[in-house]
């Protein structure tokens, strides 16, 4: 059974469109993860599923029940905020309670079920405090608390992550996934943040204009992204972009690049679709870790321009042409900016863009 | 050089401490003026060469004040009007605070612009259509009608002070609110107003203290001793051939009692509400 169905779902400000006809079905249990860059309206998106904002058009379904007209509080969702939004009056206790509080729930049942969410979240020695009195994390803990005491049918999350530093948001992230292995419920997650989106959802939707540019599992996303601006958007660093023209010599694909000091590179997937392309101007997407180093039989040379260990792993920059690709090679590697560098590409990890429209060709 | 500009310092220091205190002595002295002739008998009031420090002490001028005259009726006239016009702002300046604050629609601005017009109009203009206008519903000389009067130039205000502290309470808030359970009007009892609590006392406060004050419309709008507020009846008490000077001391120092007992109490507040979101706290 799907537990949140969007149809057509549109919203404008006045002349500007948010969303563009957005559509969407999401199953029982499943972690959607809206991922796209400031101002692509996947906030809005989850305003509207919250109800905090009304649709120009198109239906919401929370179950089988439409909700376009239903108040926020009779969605049976629960929402955590980026800022947490804690009610700053109140104590810890009554924060996580106040849900419940407000359906009416008798103290005593209230009670046992904020020890209990706090306990899953170990925030129950911090119960009598203030949310002013807490740290970052602790926040954080106590608005998910106030999400899952109420086990809504649909939880929604708001970048919650955003406002914490780099380590702390690693452990929380993993304590999400932790929490939605253990209760099952049914998400919607908001972030900007692709490692976060990679990580903790089944379904990634990547948002561009108000427009959903991919909806798929995050190694689909990954490994064939639907156009360029999902390649470039996921991963890090991003996908390389080389601009060329396709030709076959023999029984391989040849890309011959763009640009006066134009260069060929070997592709070394056979693809059935890709002799029809032969001739054509394509944009050829490879991910950095997708490289090799190899002197005897490289795909392509170019001469390295910078060279960045990061630790596990060191990235080059390779001039190739008049454009530039970085690769992601073994740690302890011997290499000086100027030489000469061969790499081989992995099979099967090339994608090819249509220059024009940006859209996967192959 | 360390020697002379320690010896700046020390002349800037000065300087500074010199301005202060004659701003004090300039803002004290006429209070501390009628409290020393609210003391005195009448025989040393006016007298050939100033008497600073009273000679003997009386407390006749507050007995005769308090029980002689209707001041205690005009204290609490005022006491009534005070305080009806800060409730009329509170129930009809919160609503509207909260409107402009968070909701969008058409005539909004034109609204809050008209709020800021009113308070830009001289008193003297507004006065007689007011007059023409109590007297036509018939509550021209009532302390409600008064309290009416007040709350029309006193609610812009209010409510652009309390917008601001609702501006400052995070909208995340009430949308957490909401998604809670709570209306949107249960939001803002619930929710917000706890937030603004500094604002709506240090709002609340400055509405209060000057109904508490005000004489042109008191005097315009009363007439008789039934509604009469305590500025009005003490100017009444200068008679074109006496002087009642120490009675008339008495009455102002006992009149500015309560604004001192409202500020000592929520001076705290206050002060904390006018600078909330001034810095990040």
């Amino acid at each position: 059974m799907s537990t949140l169905t969007l149809n057509g779902v549109r919203k404008s400000f006045g002349a500007l469109d948010v969303l563009q006809s957005i559509d969407l079905e999401l199953e029982d249990g499943e972690f959607l993860v809206l991922l796209g860059p400031s101002g692509c309206g996947k906030s809005t998106l989850l305003n509207i599923i919250a109800g905090l904002e009304t649709p120009t058009s198109g239906d919401i379904f929370i179950g089988d029940k439409r909700v376009n007209d239903v108040h926020p509080k009779n969605r049976n969702i629960a929402m955590v905020f980026q800022s947490y939004a804690l009610y700053p009056t109140m104590p810890v206790e009554r924060n996580i309670g106040f849900g419940l509080e407000m359906r009416g729930v008798e103290p005593d049942t209230r009670k046992r079920a904020v020890d209990g969410a706090a306990r899953m979240l170990q925030v129950d020695h911090l119960l009598d405090r203030k949310p002013g009195q807490l740290s970052g994390g602790q926040r954080q803990r106590v608005a998910m608390g106030r999400a899952i005491v109420r086990e809504p049918e649909l939880f929604l999350f708001d970048e919650p992550l955003s406002n914490l530093d780099a380590k702390l948001r690693a452990e929380m992230r993993t304590e999400i996934k932790r929490l939605h292995n253990r209760l099952g419920t049914t998400v919607v997650y908001v972030t900007h943040d692709q490692i976060e989106a990679m990580t903790l959802g089944t379904r990634i939707a990547v948002m561009k204009g108000g427009v959903i540019q991919q909806l798929a599992d995050p190694m689909t996303t990954y490994e064939k992204p639907a156009n360029m601006f999902v390649a470039g958007f996921i991963g890090s660093p991003s996908m390389n972009f080389v601009h060329g023209t396709l030709a076959r010599e023999g029984d391989t694909t040849t890309l011959k690049t763009d640009g006066k000091d134009s260069t060929t590179i070997r592709l070394p997937r056979v693809a059935a679709n890709l002799e029809n392309l032969a001739g054509r101007k394509v944009v050829l997407g490879v991910r950095p870790e997708s490289f090799a180093a190899n002197a005897s039989e490289p795909d392509l040379t170019g001469t390295i321009d910078v060279v960045e260990p990061t630790g596990p792993d060191t990235l080059v920059v390779l001039a190739l042409g008049g454009q530039t690709i970085t690769a992601r090679l073994g740690p302890k590697l011997t290499v000086a900016t100027g030489e000469t560098l061969g790499l081989s590409i992995h099979p099967d990890s090339i994608s090819l863009f249509d220059p024009d429209s940006g859209n996967r060709i192959g | 050089m360390i020697t002379t500009s320690r010896r700046a310092r020390l002349g800037w220091n000065i300087a500074t401490y010199a301005v202060l205190i004659t701003l004090t002595i300039f803002c004290i002295f006429p209070l501390l003026w009628t409290f020393l002739t609210s003391l005195k008998y009448e025989a040393d009031i006016v007298t050939q060469t100033i008497q600073y420090i009273p000679k003997r002490i009386t407390f006749d001028n507050y007995v005769a004040i308090w029980t002689q005259s209707g001041f205690p009726t005009l204290v609490f006239n005022s006491f009534v009007v005070t305080a009806t016009t800060v409730v009329l702002c509170l129930i009809t300046g919160t609503l509207a605070a909260y409107s402009f604050s968070r909701f969008h629609y058409r005539g909004r601005g034109a609204l809050m612009l008209g709020y800021l017009v009113i308070r830009m109009f001289p008193a003297v203009l507004m006065i007689i259509p007011l007059f023409i206008l109590m007297r036509g519903v018939g509550l021209l000389d009532s302390r409600f009608g008064l309290a009416l009067a007040y709350t029309s130039f006193l609610l812009p205000l209010f409510v652009w002070m309390l917008k601001g502290f609702f501006d400052a309470a995070p909208k995340e808030l009430e949308s957490a609110a909401r998604i809670d359970g709570c209306t949107r009007l249960g939001a803002m009892i619930r929710i917000v107003l706890p937030l603004a609590r500094n604002g709506l006392v240090a709002t609340s406060v400055f509405v209060a203290i000057a109904a508490w004050n005000e004489f042109l419309f008191a005097l315009m709008l009363t007439t008789s001793q039934g509604s009469r507020t305590w500025p009005v009846g003490l100017q009444l008490m200068v008679g074109e051939f006496q002087l009642p000077w120490g009675v008339l001391a008495a009455g102002g120092i006992i009149s500015i009692i309560p604004v001192m007992i409202l500020f000592a109490i929520v001076q705290r507040t206050m002060v904390h509400g006018i600078t909330a979101g001034a810095v990040k706290g």
